[in-house]
């Protein structure tokens, strides 16, 4: 954080006309009240408030560095006395000094200088004081508006990727499609068309009760991948292909919930849609001590000139892990030959809120 | 009568509905079935069938890219899932379209339209073609062109596209490696191209900022754009104004 005084002309302005002021008033009480000489009552004035102009704006540099927390309170308090301390002798011995060299030998003013000195110790701690806490209430209010400005962008991206989600779950080719084969199936085999209506209908329920926020297990989200991909099979037989292979204690590991279902929709949509040879989507996923590790691959045409995708499913899922888990690694894509991979890796995290 | 009949959908169950309720048409017989694009192409070239039914989202070639590669259309009934520009196309005019699922009464009266529109003799091609023309006014910008030459069909993405050259009744589009003719008018793509970088530099070009090689005087008064392949092209006043606010100069 800047320096506030020198943020722009204004607090400039501000902070040495306040100085002035106090200058102004006390050459005044000097002058007109004492009777002291014109150069005596300014050169008290101008040496006094000038060096504390200036220690008050070193002060900024204390304060920036003594933000209390929970845990260091008295240390901060004791830092803070010691700066005082500090600060209240090198204000009063300077200019005791220098102005004793300069006008000790007028009694009157060597005697106010010896008199004055309590007072000049209390203004010292008063002066101390209030631009200490006016240096805390900006630190605090500049901080409490980058809280607020986070906190809207966050809660932005959320209903945003939610927007997304919502979109991207009720794809409505895939529905609409699934309701025409299962139109076809009360014909040619009405066992298999009340199969797919249940699965539909499981997989619309996981999609609905979406919360991009919350987390389950790889297992749960692993049956509505196989549930979506059991429906698209319907749809285009032994075109679609799919294999997974778990390798160590996948199964219990908390993911986001339908984190991995874009990437299957995508390797349909690229792939099986686009395609007129077999398309086989795999993946691989493995357990590392603190990770789980998912590879996802598929074959696709690059030939195809499909129609461009919005980006959207990749956009949303990277940003989705950046807020969950507050960093922008986690997920990979490369292209070989005709396969395109999907490289995730999902560390391990306390979840308070799963759900099942 | 008879109409010979081709079912054109990548979904099997898709197919077998069609199937199913044809059953009971003794006016129709299926003659073929394909699951793509480019295969029904072939299939409808070498067939000659008097109807067919059309799937619009397939791989490679869209059922609306094959529609318009054809020279000789027959009837059409399309079928979609979903399609939020065709739904409002379709209202608007088509021989039939069908949305999935469809149920029996909807799909015997697309067909009984077809019949009757066949054994009109002088039957109007028209219903498809206008249906095609609407469903170009689409907001979205071409990502693809189909264009076929005398023995294959290719597809275009346009990003490949150098530039676009009137030629009489038909648009040459010249990409890196070749040329394509297309029955479109320079009209059609300049709404259809995405202004931003597909510049209507004259009456005759339209071209691709991308491939701009630099621009420079053709004579006196004119200017010229150089493209990254060789191509001099000759812009125009007006084509030169546009030119020079899509490229900031």
């Amino acid at each position: 954080m800047n320096h506030p005084i020198f943020l722009n002309k204004k607090s400039i302005s501000v902070y040495f006309g306040l100085w002035i002021l106090i200058a102004g008033i006390h050459f005044s009480i000097f002058y007109f009240f004492y009777g002291f000489p014109i150069e005596i009552s300014m050169a008290d004035s101008l040496t006094f408030n000038i060096l504390f102009c200036i220690i008050g704006i070193l002060m900024w540099y204390i304060v920036r560095y003594s933000i209390p927390d929970k845990t260091n309170r008295t240390n901060i308090f004791i830092n803070h006395l010691t700066f005082l301390a500090l600060i209240l002798v090198i204000w009063n011995g300077l200019p005791y000094l220098f102005l004793n060299s300069l006008f000790g030998s007028f009694k009157p003013y060597r005697e106010l200088l010896n008199i004055s000195i309590p007072y000049r110790l209390i203004s010292g701690t008063l002066f101390y004081a209030l631009l200490g806490m006016a240096y805390y209430l900006i630190i605090y209010y500049s901080d409490l508006q980058e809280k607020v400005k986070t906190e809207s962008r966050l809660r932005e991206l959320l209903k945003e990727s939610e927007l997304n989600m919502l979109k991207s779950q009720i794809n409505p080719h895939f529905l609409f499609n699934s309701l025409n084969s299962i139109s076809s199936l009360t014909i040619t085999n009405p066992e298999k068309a009340r199969d797919m209506v249940i699965k539909l209908s499981d997989f619309l329920r996981y999609s609905v009760s979406t919360n991009i926020s919350r987390f389950t297990t790889f297992q749960n989200e692993l049956a509505n991948i196989k549930r979506y991909l059991e429906i698209e099979k319907v749809r285009f037989g032994e075109k679609l292909q799919f294999e997974f292979i778990l390798e160590g204690p996948c199964k219990d590991h908390k993911i986001p919930l339908m984190l991995l279902q874009p990437l299957f929709e995508n390797a349909i949509k690229h792939g099986v849609y686009e395609s007129t040879e077999q398309v086989k989507i795999e993946m691989d996923c493995k357990y590392i001590p603190g990770y789980l590790e998912i590879i996802i691959w598929n074959d696709f045409d690059p030939n195809a000139h499909a129609r461009k995708g919005t980006g959207l499913g990749l956009k949303n899922i990277r940003e989705r892990l950046r807020l969950l888990y507050k960093t922008d690694t986690l997920l990979r894509t490369s292209v070989e030959g005709t396969k395109f991979f999907v490289f995730l890796s999902l560390p391990n995290i306390e979840i308070k809120e799963t759900i099942d | 009568m008879i109409l010979r009949a081709i079912l054109i959908d990548d979904e099997q169950p898709a197919r077998d509905v069609v199937k199913h309720y044809l059953k009971d048409f003794n006016e129709i017989e299926i003659i073929g079935e394909v699951a793509d694009g480019f295969s029904g192409l072939k299939a409808i070239q070498e067939l000659k069938p008097d109807l067919v039914f059309l799937d619009v989202q397939m791989p490679k070639l869209t059922g609306l890219e094959l529609l318009e590669l054809l020279d000789q259309p027959p009837l059409i009934i399309f079928s979609t899932a979903y399609d939020q520009y065709a739904i409002k196309a379709f209202e608007m005019n088509a021989i039939d379209y069908l949305l999935k699922p469809y149920s029996k009464e909807r799909f015997t009266q697309a067909v009984q339209k077809a019949i009757s529109q066949a054994s009109n003799v002088n039957r109007p091609a028209q219903p498809v073609h206008n249906l095609v023309k609407t469903l170009d006014e689409s907001p979205e910008f071409l990502q693809r062109i189909a264009v076929k030459s005398r023995h294959k069909v290719s597809v275009v993405p346009v990003e490949e596209i150098i530039f676009l050259e009137a030629e009489g009744d038909y648009v040459m589009l010249h990409t890196k490696d070749a040329k394509h003719l297309k029955e479109k008018t320079m009209k059609y793509f300049e709404s259809h191209l995405d202004p931003g970088q597909y510049i209507r530099i004259h009456r005759s070009y339209i071209v691709n900022a991308k491939f701009i090689d630099r621009i420079e005087y053709y004579d006196k008064e004119n200017y010229a754009v150089l493209m990254k392949n060789g191509a001099k092209l000759r812009a125009s006043n007006t084509g030169y104004k546009i030119l020079k606010q899509v490229l900031n100069m």
